[in-house]
């Protein structure tokens, strides 16, 4: 595997682990650390340090929240085909603009960020939300004949962590012993970057510090010692007899990371009891509000990716297959308190000006159309055409021609509207499509992150997006 | 060496500064001594003060000129060996320097003229290695009658250039050869099969005689009337210069391309010879080379005239302590318990070596649950992963183990992987995804990927799409290759683009045989199967056994281990291994005997400074490379010594023969489906072909060992049973010395961990210890 450009090579020989423990431990490193590509310690050279990806997991029906149709109350026998939005729409900060109802909390900070309605979602002749959804995190479709890195894995070994002590990739939400478990292992990795990039899981948020701190049942005074004893043991064996090699070298550089990182005052971060109840409780709406919250914690303290799911579970969250629109006031409920106020506490504090965050989803859903309106693909729910119950009153196909997508902070342009969708059925993109490698360049570049970023792997190069094609939406930009 | 990636400004333009300012302290102390002189020949002392100035300014000037130096070295990048010689040159000048302007400020004449004449020569040396680092190496004596050299050509190869004679058909083929391999670097990605910028194309002859948009691009006989020649000596930034992206040609490449117009811009009839290096696919056997007579493996042998080459003495035999550690590791995966040691030690017989790898591998459950590691990574083999839930995939386990166990010939083990019965064809039915999927990862294509990846060290991945940029595979190969495969006849696609055109039948290497692409599947899977494992086919034998070197010596004689065209250390010992392998019929088992029974096994292992050496080409053998244990290794060494780590229930046993409870000894790893504790220590997740792991620690791994919930229970638990066994500190810490370790521990050691769990040991004591010692490097290392 060899790099294409030196800094890239340099982090190659040096792992970001190394760099972490170099500026963690020696005084003169970390005086440099504080003189890196920017002006402050972990600053990149874009406009954006951080990336926070709100993951909509199972798919987000665009008409049923950032992107309402025409709304058509439930009547008993009604034609699914006269329903576009089964909820009202209302206003937002732009003139103009309307969410489904139940989403005023995030439509009163759309000033501060961008609006993306023209998503377009790969067609893989199947709709199989774990293959859309390694296709959006990876920018690759499955299967691939080389383990292809997820987006935080590729901005984890590009730009290393932000602050030392905080992994540079984590994963705040997904359980893996739900459904189709291994089809979502398959994309949560760092791939052929190597395991040192991938997520760091913290799959329950109110557990945050279980990740982080010393082993069950162990406190601070014998963990200390523990590592003491260690270090001591080391150094009184012969081990010295064996001459110096980079396994024992990154072995020893490694523990002593991760005793800085369970004994450090960032770890406090990952501690949710610590928050103040107020604030605690307008973000407690769940899994996924208290895992904003831990976000932004994290932020804070210096995180560089942090990715928050809904958690995908097959038939759960947002993939509705029946009872759509009693489902989505649940789903909505647990989002838009929590992401509104992330938004404006990580306003408040400044850091929304350096931190990207990204709301996101698979692809959308629609009552009638399957996957995309000129395309033929497997039918997978059984949906009546006419909505003899209330459980047939909602988007319960999937639809990959329009999805919204939102962004924030980070030199995201401020209360801006991007794409168009039509407002009959089918409801696809008509103005400005928007593809995945679009977004994941416009979030390197958010990051300074060149477009054609690649290793060569095997001889070949592998690019961040396929084949070094993606550009970044230079519209979604200041 | 560079600490930080980029850095603050500031640094990195004060560092720059170092040039500029060196020249002080060269003048100023020149000038010092040449006064000195100067006065010394005067006998006079008036010029003393300017002197004193002159040495004090001189050595301020030193001391700046190196902190920037230093500055420099760590902001931008630079290294070298000539850097790190300039660097301590440098700062040995600038203490010299301080010495000086001490001894004339206490007066101590002699003293300080002596250190300003050495001042001086290092001056000298510093500012000439210097100059080697700006300037290049040659700066100086490029210039010297005897240093100057003609441009171009002037090396051996072609000697012929400046004779005048007529080139011979070798020459032709030689020169042509290096033209077409210039043209490829610099100018195929635009001018080329995939590409044609201005109309033109140079990778074939009729191409480049035809030229472009604009006309020719060159006369043949005439360089100077060649628009090629004319382009590419332009200045860079010229509109017409090429090539308009990368580097610019050197000005030997230049002189080449220009002896080749003059000759006539020949080219040879026949088929072209490779711009690649590819290894012969035949089998060879090479003479056993005369040795001493300690020296009876033909390894060592081989090895020996090896060392000769590049003057490497043979190093004593590791103690027997150390060997029997690796056996144990290599052969069957765990460690030797105390006793074994303690037998193995005791044991006289000279040929207790020998003895022991045989021992161990006729242990043939134990062995088949080592070996299957490996195989499972290499053939993408697991308990769980992606297509099993929609029947898209298919395990192999209970073949595989089988085969592992009863030493199956790896002739008939490659024939039952590609011509299949319903338990081994899941390697070659490959992953399927539900939809529609990039026409380069079809099954077919997956199983013509994988058998050449795995079973021929070949990359056929970049053919499966377009044509090679790396070899000389097309898509036309890969597609009728992977055809072979096919119930139905596959339309080419070229990056995922039909072309209308199908594809034929055939073997990778034609030469193996023919197969008739007319014949049904199975029928074809047979033929293909038959061809492969012939002896003649030398590539499939050579890939194996430099893949059990690299298992056992921890760096294969062809690195990666995946491009098997790639240069050995040793072509001799290579293809003698190779041929030995078959003529043993075929016998892996075999083949690991005469590997761990070589001196060359025995050789203290080697530590490798950087993980990227590993794969390095200018790579010297000398011995075993060390390793750390696989995530196998490890949790099995944890389970056996301390205390199990998984529960009987986490045995994925429907998968293997039903008596497979009966023949392990404890929960071993392999048998257990992949979790975050075994993925933190490198386990794949075997959605694709893995055949080696890294032996490099990271902090994710760390973190999994420091606090995980999996590790720390085990921990626990062992702690529990220790103390029961072991009530007394000195007895509990010898023992889990010896069991970890196999050795006791010395004093400081002994004493440290006493400390920690006190006189009356408490659980808490005890497990922090066991942690301490499964995280010692001398635990995880097979050194």
């Amino acid at each position: 595997m060899k790099a294409n450009w030196n800094r890239r090579e340099f982090l190659q020989k040096t792992s970001a682990a190394t760099l972490a423990a170099l500026a963690a431990s020696a005084p003169v490193a970390s005086l440099l650390s504080g003189c890196g590509r920017g002006a402050k310690p972990g600053q990149t050279n874009g406009t954006a340090d951080t990336v926070i990806l709100l993951w909509m997991a199972g798919g987000m029906a665009h008409t049923e929240t950032f992107d309402p149709k025409k709304y058509t109350p439930f009547e008993t026998g009604m034609e699914g085909n006269r329903v576009l939005s089964t909820f009202k729409s209302v206003p937002t900060a732009l003139d103009g603009i309307h969410f489904s109802d139940g989403l005023q909390a995030i439509g009163g900070v759309m000033d501060k960020g961008t609006l993306i309605r023209s998503y377009v979602a790969a067609d893989m002749g199947h709709i199989l939300h774990s293959r859309h959804q390694y296709h959006w995190h990876t920018c690759y479709e499955p299967p691939q004949t080389v383990a292809a890195p997820h987006l935080g894995a590729w901005i984890a070994k590009e730009l290393g962590p932000k602050n030392p002590v905080i992994p540079a990739f984590v994963d705040i939400g997904q359980r893996f012993t739900v459904g189709e478990a291994e089809e979502l292992k398959a994309f949560h990795t760092a791939g052929f970057l190597g395991h040192e990039f991938g997520p760091f899981f913290i799959p329950d948020p109110s557990q945050g510090l279980e990740s982080v701190r010393p082993p069950v049942g162990m406190n601070t005074r014998r963990f200390e010692r523990r590592n003491q004893l260690y270090n001591d043991l080391i150094n009184s064996g012969p081990v010295g007899e064996f001459g110096s090699d980079y396994q024992k070298e990154s072995l020893k550089r490694s523990m002593e990371q991760a005793y800085r990182l369970l004994n450090s005052p960032e770890a406090k971060a990952f501690d949710l009891s610590n928050e103040p109840k107020a604030s605690y409780d307008t973000y407690n709406t769940g899994k996924f509000g208290l895992g904003c919250l831990l976000a932004r914690r994290l932020t804070e303290q210096g995180a560089r990716f942090i990715s928050v799911t809904t958690e995908y579970e097959p038939f759960k969250g947002w993939d509705t297959h029946e009872n759509g629109h009693t489902r989505l006031e649940a789903m909505k409920k647990q989002i838009d308190g929590p992401v509104a106020q992330l938004i404006k506490d990580l306003d408040k504090t400044g850091h929304l000006d350096r931190t990207l965050v990204i709301l996101a989803s698979e692809f959308s859903r629609d009552m009638m159309v399957e996957g995309r309106p000129d395309a033929k693909v497997l039918e997978q729910v059984n949906q009546p055409d006419i909505l003899s119950d209330l459980k047939f009153y909602g988007m319960h196909r999937h639809f990959t021609d329009g999805c919204s997508i939102l962004m924030f902070g980070g030199g995201i342009k401020k209360g801006f509207v991007y794409g168009k969708t039509a407002d009959e059925r089918p409801c696809k993109t008509v103005e400005h499509p928007v593809r995945i490698d679009g977004i994941h360049q416009t979030i390197y570049h958010a990051l300074g992150l060149p477009p054609d970023t690649h290793y060569d792997v095997e001889k070949r190069p592998f690019y961040s997006t396929p084949d070094g094609l993606g550009k970044p939406v230079m519209d979604l930009l200041t | 060496m560079p600490l930080l990636t980029e850095s603050f400004w500031l640094w990195q333009f004060l560092g720059r500064l170092h040039p500029m300012l060196v020249h002080f302290p060269v003048g100023l102390l020149c000038v010092a001594l040449l006064l000195e002189i100067v006065g010394l020949l005067r006998k006079s002392t008036e010029l003393r003060a300017g002197i004193t100035a002159l040495v004090w300014i001189g050595t301020g000037s030193a001391i700046a000129a190196a902190v920037l130096g230093l500055l420099l070295v760590n902001q931008d990048s630079y290294a070298g060996a000539t850097v790190t010689t300039h660097q301590w040159l440098g700062l040995t000048t600038m203490t010299l320097a301080i010495l000086t302007a001490t001894a004339l400020t206490t007066r101590q004449i002699s003293l300080y003229r002596g250190l300003l004449t050495l001042t001086i020569v290092g001056v000298s040396a510093t500012g000439h290695y210097g100059a080697m680092v700006t300037h290049g190496d040659d700066y100086l004596s490029s210039v010297l009658p005897s240093g100057k050299q003609p441009v171009a050509l002037s090396t051996t190869k072609f000697a012929f250039a400046s004779t005048g004679q007529p080139l011979d058909e070798k020459q032709v083929s030689q020169l042509n050869l290096e033209v077409r391999s210039i043209l490829a670097h610099n100018c195929y990605s635009c001018h080329g099969a995939n590409k044609a910028k201005g109309g033109l194309r140079l990778d074939t002859q009729a191409f480049v005689l035809k030229g472009g948009e604009d006309g020719p691009v060159l006369v043949a006989g005439f360089p100077e009337k060649s628009d090629l020649i004319r382009r590419v000596k332009l200045p860079a930034g010229h509109d017409d210069a090429m090539p308009t992206k990368g580097k610019r040609l050197t000005d030997s490449e230049i002189a080449l391309l220009e002896f080749w117009i003059k000759q006539g811009a020949p080219w040879p009839v026949g088929p072209e010879k490779s711009l690649y290096r590819v290894a012969a696919l035949e089998p060879r056997t090479p003479a056993l080379p005369a040795a001493p007579a300690d020296l009876n493996n033909p390894i060592d042998r081989f090895v020996n005239v090896y060392f000769q080459q590049h003057k490497i003495a043979w190093k004593a035999p590791v103690d027997d302590r150390t060997y029997i550690r690796r056996v144990y590791l290599d052969v069957i995966g765990l460690l030797p318990s105390p006793e074994e040691v303690d037998r193995f030690s005791t044991d006289n017989q000279p040929d207790k070596r020998k003895r022991m790898v045989q021992e161990l591998l006729n242990r043939n459950a134990d062995y088949a649950q080592h070996w299957l590691t490996f195989w499972n990574d290499a053939l993408r083999n697991d308990y769980s992963g992606t297509g099993y839930i929609t029947g898209g995939r298919f395990d192999i386990t209970n073949w595989l183990y089988t085969s592992l166990k009863a030493n199956k010939p790896y002739n008939q083990f490659v024939r039952e992987l590609i011509s299949p019965t319903k338990q081994s064809a899941g390697f070659i039915k490959g992953i399927q995804w539900r939809g529609t999927i990039n026409a380069s990862q079809r099954t077919e294509m997956q199983a013509a990927q994988n058998v050449s990846q795995v079973l021929l060290g070949l990359n056929l991945k970049c053919a499966s799409c377009h044509d090679s940029f790396i070899s000389d595979w097309k898509l036309t190969d890969a597609y009728a290759f992977a055809n072979v495969f096919s119930d139905t006849t596959l339309e080419i696609n070229r990056c995922d683009k039909p072309t209308g055109k199908m594809a034929g039948r055939k073997i990778i290497f034609e030469q193996l045989g023919t197969i008739n692409g007319q014949a049904p599947t199975a029928e074809r899977l047979r033929q293909l199967a038959d061809f492969m494992v012939q002896p003649k086919n030398g590539r499939l034998y050579r890939t194996v056994v430099n893949r059990v070197w690299a298992q056992t010596m921890g760096r294969g004689l062809v690195e990666p281990v995946d491009v098997m065209d790639n240069e050995p250390w040793s072509q001799d010992l290579l293809d003698w291994l190779a041929t030995d392998f078959v003529a043993n019929h075929y016998n892996i088992r075999a083949l690991i005997s005469t590997i761990l029974t070589s001196r060359t096994y025995q050789l203290p292992s080697v530590a490798l400074k950087d993980a990227d050496l590993l794969t390095s080409p200018n790579f010297v053998f000398q011995g075993m490379v060390r390793r750390r244990l696989t995530a196998e290794q490890f949790a099995d060494a944890v389970s056996a010594v301390f205390s199990p780590v998984y529960p009987d229930s986490a045995v994925v046993a429907k998968v293997f023969p039903k008596q497979i409870k009966r023949e392990i000894p404890f929960a071993r790893a392999v048998f257990v489906k992949n979790d975050p504790f075994l993925t933190a220590l490198g386990r794949p997740n075997r959605e694709t072909v893995s055949t080696s792991r890294s032996s490099q620690a990271n902090l994710l791994q760390a973190l999994e060992l420091t606090n995980g919930t999996q590790f720390n229970t085990a921990l626990n638990r062992a702690a529990k049973q220790w103390l029961t066994t072991y009530p007394t500190a000195t007895e509990l810490v010898k023992r889990l010395y010896l069991k970890s370790l196999g050795r006791e521990p010395n004093f400081k050691e002994s004493a440290v961990a006493q400390q920690i769990i006190g006189a009356s040991p408490g659980i808490e004591g005890v497990q922090d210890l066991i942690w301490a010692i499964s995280l010692h490097p001398e635990f995880q290392l097979i050194y």
